[in-house]
């Protein structure tokens, strides 16, 4: 009797143990420090309408139904722009590889709505796989969108004529209620957003 | 897989001074690459490296596959993105630039078809500096 007490004792010792050495291991990832900053009510986005690349009309319910990681950009950008798009799509790549699903859309709301056409923009998203959108449309929609997030844009001329457009690098996750969740600063890593994605999708 | 073509690189006007081995003004790691080839913007990156025996000055860049092709150079101040032109590179005797992602980069504007094979000319004023030719690298490839 005395044996079977002391090996009920040891084995729910053990399992105490084993459970504890798990909490902590648990708590230890949760509390791994992200590399995004995650807004913890989520903010609810501005009312506006803009054109997918579809040339369909969007407005706020376009962000509902799934994760989206949004950037602010133009087609007419070399290196900032398609950088960040092509990271994004490696991000999306390796986390397919670890089985993540569902998996963020990614998102081009473009800042220059006067040369992004919805065919332009149509053809400049589909570079960077499939499931994307783009989002074109009158600029003081846009603006709308980027006032309420403080996203800054400006137009800045170039020679003959041309410009450039000072613009955010940040890029948003936006949660399946159509709610800005987090953010991501540049210098944007793939691996800073593998790591942070399936934690911040799992948050309530 | 990058393939990257005869990378003719010379100096008419340094001849005098150049390097004993080598080419004088060498390019290398080049990339130029967009979303995709018929997009109006591409972006060039190499490694451009001075051995002539003088400083070099980069006035103008062309190419015969682009209307326009500018230096510039990326920078972000708190979050924000800005790209201005470059009006010239100075590249002393010895020392290397760099354009690469998110810092100085070629701006090629305007494809004047679909290029597979794109070619660079570097100026100082007049004078060809040097020449590049490399495969057209889609950003997604």
């Amino acid at each position: 009797m005395r044996t079977r007490n002391l090996l009920v004792a040891f084995l729910l010792g053990a399992a105490i143990a084993a459970g504890l050495t798990l909490a902590l291991r648990m708590s230890g990832e949760q509390a791994a420090p992200l590399r995004a900053t995650v807004v913890p009510a989520g903010d609810a986005l501005p009312a506006f309408n803009l054109l997918g690349h579809d040339d369909t009309a969007v407005d706020g319910a376009v962000f509902e139904g799934q994760w989206d990681l949004v950037f602010f950009g133009f087609t007419h950008c070399p290196d900032i722009c398609p950088t960040t798009l092509h990271t994004l799509a490696q991000v999306r790549k390796q986390l397919a590889e670890q089985g993540q699903n569902p998996l963020p859309r990614i998102v081009l709301v473009s800042v220059d709505p006067e040369r992004d056409t919805p065919e332009i923009m149509s053809k400049y998203m589909s570079a960077f796989g499939d499931g994307n959108l783009g989002i074109t449309g009158d600029l003081e929609e846009v603006s709308k969108l980027t006032d309420a997030l403080g996203i800054y844009f400006a137009r800045a001329p170039a020679a003959d004529g041309d410009y450039s457009i000072d613009h955010s690098t940040v890029v948003l996750v936006i949660n399946p209620q159509g709610r800005f969740r987090a953010l991501f600063s540049a210098p944007h890593r793939v691996e800073d957003f593998v790591h942070d994605l399936p934690l911040i999708m799992g948050m309530p | 897989m990058i393939r990257q073509f005869a990378l003719f690189a010379f100096v008419l006007a340094l001849g005098a001074c150049s390097a004993p081995n080598g080419p004088p003004v060498l390019a290398t790691n080049i990339v130029v690459t967009a979303a995709a080839s018929d997009m109006p913007m591409a972006a060039g990156y190499l490694d451009i490296t001075n051995h002539s025996g003088t400083s070099i000055h980069i006035t103008n860049v062309t190419s015969p596959d682009y209307a326009s092709v500018e230096m510039h150079e990326t920078t972000i101040t708190d979050g924000v993105a800005r790209m201005r032109a470059i009006p010239a590179l100075e590249i002393e005797d010895g020392e290397s630039v760099t354009f690469e992602r998110g810092g100085k980069h070629l701006m090629l504007m305007r494809p004047l078809d679909t290029p597979e094979i794109v070619t660079l000319n570097f100026y100082s004023g007049d004078v060809l500096l040097l020449s590049v030719s490399t495969e057209f690298k889609a950003m997604t490839d």
